[in-house]
């Protein structure tokens, strides 16, 4: 039988005596300050599900989610919350040459390693090289050499004009300790289940069902992180990561959770916040001439289905009211109105524009044909959508919007696909429209949103596939010409003319339709810890799975009263 | 030797079977690992060719080889006990994800699967001997336990006594926070105690189909002429029921005990996605989830030697028991 | 969940004393009840869909109770649960119907052919189906369902007849052998007839019972399944049937938002669906095995019944 955990709210009478024994023992810790049993522990549900393995290497893409930001730090903090500069962590400076092909770097003082040994501009040098030396552990197509020039200074050296490379090699890596790192025999297969990172927490325990971090007594920061302990736990589904929600058993996650004012409407202690940082749009084949085909080929059929749904209905069935309004330029209008050049394009309609839409469509041609449907040429306005079977909101949106379509004469046919045929087809261009999101990039910068999706130089013609990004196959000389002026230079003023004109372009051609900026709904408990990133003061991205910001928060929250 | 020799011929072909149909079938399957992979990092961060290069490189996908060097090689792996790396869990071998994960689908189910059928068994027993009594009468009730979606029955239980009523915890294998594995008191209780609502739920839904089995092949052997003759040499009624007509009746149950102690690896993964079990079972659907391609094999291989092994078990048991096999042999 | 009931030798000897007299089963209240709740289903399958609107048909209110204008509620989009419920009747029992069938035949022609042709054809026939009985049957739907494209309703139902004849093809082959050797099919063979006449004529008739049993079992192992398959979020997409509206309903958090409305009713009828079906197969297994239907008094009165017992049962038997 059980003994019941202390820091858990339920009360159970399973076994008597086990039971009043468990009680009592709740009722010694409960204070913070009594012994080991009054540590601060909090726990994070981070979407992990199954059985885990165990994985602290930072170069891994399958690493555990807090390996980067917890336990390794990187130089600099991007904030995917708030429009604000980069944040100094492991470096206190940087700057590039004039050509952007060499950037210098000051490294923090005053740091040491979680082993003690201290930390230098050595051991930033070793990571880049690593990485750059190391084929299968670029991700980010880094080309540079590093060296450590004195103490403190790193100087980095591209092979050719790297500005856009900035968020990468400043906020995406995190640094390890050329000390273990130079005798690790193989960095790409290394767990290193005993990790040592300048981060507020080391890896304490781990078993495949929850792991434990412990704090780093040697962190820089002084006073910080004021949590003694932090536990990550693995469950199966929202249901039942609901449940242990409502149990007291979770302090942090991040999952959408159906009714959710209901749900914590009892439970003082539980409050959400909601972070919209996605853009849900309708993905569109739009380009015949690298083989996509279908009327959404058609810029008005497009321009007709953004003006033709109503996404206040839209948020209401399926974004549970949490979503916020969009922008036609892909730019979070909350986070990111600097960057949109014309206030018109700050915002896409809220209810349906019937009548431009239809308007729209017949100066296109698209005439109603006998049953209801348009058409032109013989071929109908008939399109079908897909998503992911299982992703029950984009299921919802799609009932939703072949209803409110209906209304202006086009057919939608909803196709529920498996998450690996849906990401084939869209990878492959071998679709019409596809409900995806647009969003969350190395740093807030438009010029990623843009390069990424819109570029030509990330796309590729139908059957090859194009998981660079650009599945719209989208490609227009004027956008992909002020995607490289922007990329050329870190003048923001410059950057920000050339965004407009790409803005221009991709407002008239629409090969993503936005719908709305979908809501991104973390759950806190305020039991074990307080300082949770707020409305008010959304300090960091509180999604429990974003990897950086999260050792912000976790140094951030203190131990409840 | 003719019976031994096809039971041989059988197993064999059976395991070719299952090793080829495992090798197939993935392989079938739309979609790469690579794809798959790049698009699930999209989703944390930037993504760019090399990281294309850079995962190809990681993950050995070489689909240029043709598929019969691929089943040559494949074959030679399996047989050497190499499953290959899992990619969802990189670097992690195949059998590390399969060896953190088996024994907890063995125990909780299989375990369950033992009580049923136990329980199962011995009430069918008493039912089929007295017909008619209340506890015949409750037989087409537990019947009725196995139409009901496991799922749902299992989702509404876990509601109500993990959620509303709280006598039982919600999710896991035991408590994290209070215990770490080992061989400790604390940690086992906590294992037995997180067992005991998903091990009530198998009970529930299974017990029907053996209480009903062996009622009805009670009832059969009771009818049967030596039990006339026991009766008439005037022995007591226990030990009719016991030694003469339960010990016959109950071959045909441990015949279908054999498949669904091999199916208890298979059945757990329903069990495991309601009540957050971390078995081999909710591995598997991590896995059919992102195309790891080895890590299905590899579980799919351990399921299927799991049926074939109780198989082979109860087939040298029932020889035991049932002297008809062997006349036959 | 197949084997147990009807342990082919027992069933042989007591079908062939029943002989081929007596194909349908008595009137029993079990039967009566088994059949009444099945047809009733089965009807709300094919005429619930022509009455109800459409299920995908969202509306503003979502999550609301049972009211006049819908009957059992609505769901999180507002769309109606028994309009939804009538389509899922009609989606499960196709489903039910095509494994049925398709189940059917296979093992039908695995087991019976196999075992009235004998030798290596029978041997051959025997391995397969024994093969194909230890691969475990989920673990194999599971894979083969996340490859299929664009999952129908039907893919499904195939995919899960495939996986799920062999059981059934044991159960035949059993019973078709101690047919096989009965002294008048013999007699048909020495006197010339031909085979596919023994086999449908002689042999046939009296596997009715016992395949009919077999098809409900395969029925509701398909509606199960399926409802597992969904569940798990692999089952047919963009269909309803009510493995699909408990998986919605599950992940829309019906249960813990107290959506009962939306969860219970799909549920409730596989419940009852396979509850009818088993009501069903008890009166045929009393038709396939006469030694279940009654025992003489006599007898009980030697087994140690007190008086007491044996008034009840008397009850019984009157009724």
């Amino acid at each position: 039988m059980s003994l019941k955990s202390p820091r858990r709210r339920r009360t159970v009478g399973v076994v008597g005596s086990l039971a009043a024994a468990a009680l009592l023992l709740s009722a010694c810790s409960s204070s913070p300050e009594s012994g080991e049993a009054g540590e601060s522990t909090i726990t994070v549900f981070n979407g992990s599900t199954g059985t885990i393995t165990e994985n602290f290497n930072p170069f891994s893409s399958t690493a555990l989610q807090p390996t980067n930001g917890v336990v390794f730090e990187s130089l600099y903090w991007y904030n995917a919350a708030q429009d604000e500069d980069p944040v100094p962590v492991l470096a206190t400076a940087f700057e590039w040459n004039e050509e952007g092909t060499e950037l210098t770097i000051t490294t923090r003082e005053g740091v040491t390693w979680s082993d003690g040994e201290d930390f230098t501009a050595e051991d930033v040098a070793f990571t880049f090289n690593l990485v750059a030396e190391t084929p299968e552990l670029n991700t980010t197509g880094l080309s540079a050499v590093a060296e450590a020039t004195d103490e403190n200074t790193v100087v980095l050296t591209f092979e050719e004009q790297s500005f856009m490379q900035e968020p990468s090699v400043l906020g995406n890596r995190g640094i390890v300790p050329e000390h273990i790192w130079k005798d690790v025999a193989d960095p790409i297969t290394e767990v290193n289940s005993s990790p040592v990172g300048t981060g507020p927490y080391t890896v304490e325990s781990f078993s495949p069902q929850s792991y434990l971090l412990t704090k780093n007594e040697n962190y820089w920061e002084e006073g910080k992180p004021a949590i003694d302990q932090v536990r990550y736990i693995s469950l199966e589904n929202a249901d039942s990561a609901s449940a242990a929600l409502l149990a007291g058993d979770i302090d942090w996650m991040s999952s959408f959770l159906p009714g959710l004012e209901q749900l914590l409407a009892d439970n003082e202690q539980l409050s959400y916040v909601n972070t919209p940082a996605l853009t849900t749009s309708i993905f569109t084949c739009s380009n015949p001439e690298l083989g996509c085909e279908g009327p959404q080929t058609d810029a008005a059929v497009r321009q007709a289905l953004y003006y033709g749904i109503d996404r206040e209905q839209l948020n209401n069935l399926a974004g549970g009211g949490f979503a916020s309004p969009a922008s036609p330029t892909m730019i979070l209008p909350e986070r990111d109105a600097r960057w949109i050049g014309d206030s018109a394009n700050s915002e896409v309609p809220s209810g349906a524009e019937v009548d431009q839409a239809e308007q729209i469509l017949e100066d296109a041609g698209w005439t109603e044909g006998s049953d209801g449907i348009r058409e032109k040429d013989g071929e109908r306005l008939s399109l079908t959508i897909q998503t992911v079977s299982g992703w029950s909101d984009y299921i919802s949106l799609n009932d939703a919007m072949t209803q409110q379509l209906a209304e202006i004469g086009v057919e939608l046919n909803p196709v529920q696909l498996s998450w690996n045929e849906w990401n084939n087809n869209q990878t492959l261009g071998q679709f019409q429209l596809s409900l995806d999101s647009i969003g969350l990039q190395p740093s807030n910068n438009p010029y990623f949103t843009y390069n990424r999706w819109y570029a030509s130089t990330q796309t590729v013609p139908v059957g090859e596939s194009a998981s660079a990004g650009n599945a719209a196959r989208y490609s227009n000389p004027i956008v992909d010409e002020a995607v490289l002026t922007a990329g050329a230079t870190s003048d923001e003023a410059v950057q920000a003319e050339q965004y407009a004109i790409i803005q221009g372009e991709i407002v008239r051609d629409m090969p993503y339709i936005p719908i709305y900026v979908n809501s991104m709904l973390t759950e806190f408990s305020t039991e074990n810890a307080v300082g949770w990133p707020s409305n008010d003061d959304p300090y960091a991205l509180a999604a429990a799975w974003k990897s950086w910001d999260n050792g912000v928060i976790l140094k951030t929250i203190t131990p409840a009263e | 030797m003719r019976y031994v020799l096809q039971k041989i011929v059988f197993y064999i072909v059976a395991f070719w079977a299952a090793l080829t149909l495992n090798f197939v079938l993935p392989r079938l399957m739309p979609g790469n690992p690579v794809d798959i992979m790049l698009s699930k990092l999209a989703q944390r961060g930037p993504v760019t060719p090399e990281t294309r290069q850079a995962i190809e490189l990681l993950l050995g996908t070489d689909s240029q080889q043709p598929i019969l060097d691929q089943y040559v090689q494949y074959m030679g792996q399996v047989l050497t006990g190499n499953l290959g790396i899992s990619v969802t869990f990189f670097p992690a071998p195949v059998s590390q994800v399969i060896s953190q994960t088996l024994p907890w689908t063995i125990g909780l189910i299989g375990i369950s699967t033992v009580i049923s059928f136990l329980l199962g068994v011995g009430l069918g027993q008493l039912a089929g001997w007295k017909r008619g009594s209340w506890l015949d009468n409750v037989i087409p009730v537990t019947t009725m336990f196995q139409s009901v979606p496991y799922f749902w029955l299992a989702l509404i239980l876990v509601f109500l006594l993990g959620s509303v009523w709280q006598i039982f915890p919600i999710n896991g294998g035991y408590d994290v926070w209070e215990t770490s594995p080992g061989w400790n008191a604390g940690f086992i209780g906590s294992v037995i105690y997180h067992g005991t609502l998903p091990a009530l739920t198998i009970v529930l839904s299974s017990i029907g189909g053996w209480m009903l089995g062996m009622r009805n092949m009670m009832v059969s052997t009771l009818s049967e002429d030596y039990i006339v003759t026991a009766e008439a040499k005037g022995l007591r009624p226990r030990r009719i029921m016991t030694t003469y007509a339960a010990r016959n009746a109950v071959l045909p149950s441990v015949a279908g005990f054999a498949i669904s102690l091999g199916f208890v690896v298979a059945g757990s993964i329903v069990t495991e996605a309601v009540f957050s079990y971390p078995g081999i079972g909710s591995a598997l659907l991590q896995a059919v989830g992102s195309n790891d391609y080895a890590l299905m094999q590899g579980i799919f291989l351990v399921i299927t030697l799991s049926v074939l092994g109780a198989n082979l078990l109860v087939d040298l048991l029932y020889s035991l028991i049932d002297p008809r096999t062997r006349a036959r042999a | 969940m197949t084997t147990v009931s009807s342990d082919p030798t027992v069933a042989a000897e007591a079908a062939t004393r029943v002989g081929r007299a007596r194909t349908l089963p008595p009137l029993t209240p079990k039967l009566v009840a088994g059949v009444g709740l099945a047809g009733a289903i089965i009807l709300f399958g094919l005429i619930g869909p022509l009455v109800v609107g459409d299920p995908s048909r969202v509306n503003d209110i979502g999550l609301s109770g049972p009211s006049g204008e819908f009957l059992l509620g609505t769901t999180q989009t507002g769309q109606d649960v028994l309009a939804q419920l009538a389509y899922a009747t009609r989606g499960s029992l196709i489903i039910g119907a095509v494994v049925g069938v398709l189940s059917i035949a296979l093992s039908a022609f695995f087991g019976i052919v196999g075992a009235y042709a004998g030798g290596w054809v029978d041997e051959g026939f025997s391995l397969f189906s024994n093969v194909m009985l230890v691969i475990p049957g989920l673990p194999l739907v599971i894979i083969i369902s996340s490859y299929v494209q664009d999952k129908s309703l039907l893919l499904i139902a195939v995919v899960l007849a495939i996986t799920s004849w062999a059981g059934s093809a044991r159960v035949l082959r059993g019973f078709t052998l101690s047919v096989r050797s009965r002294d008048y099919v013999a007699a048909a063979r020495v006197s010339g007839e031909k085979s596919w006449r023994i086999l449908c004529v002689e042999i046939l008739p009296n596997l009715i019972p016992l395949l009919a049993s077999q098809a409900v079992f395969a029925v509701i192992f398909a509606i199960l399944g399926e409802a597992g398959l969904s569940f798990l979020g692999l089952g047919a997409s963009g269909s309803f049937t009510w493995g699909t509206m408990l998986y919605y309903a599950q992940n829309g958090l019906a249960l813990r938002l107290e959506a009962w409305w939306w969860f219970v009713p799909p549920g409730l009828l596989i419940a009852l669906f396979g509850a009818a079906l088993s009501l069903i197969n008890f009166s045929i297994d009393e038709i396939i095995n006469p030694k279940l239907r009654t025992q003489t008094r006599a007898a009980r009165k030697g087994w140690g019944f007190s008086r007491r017992e044996l008034k009840t049962i008397a009850k019984e038997d009157e009724l």
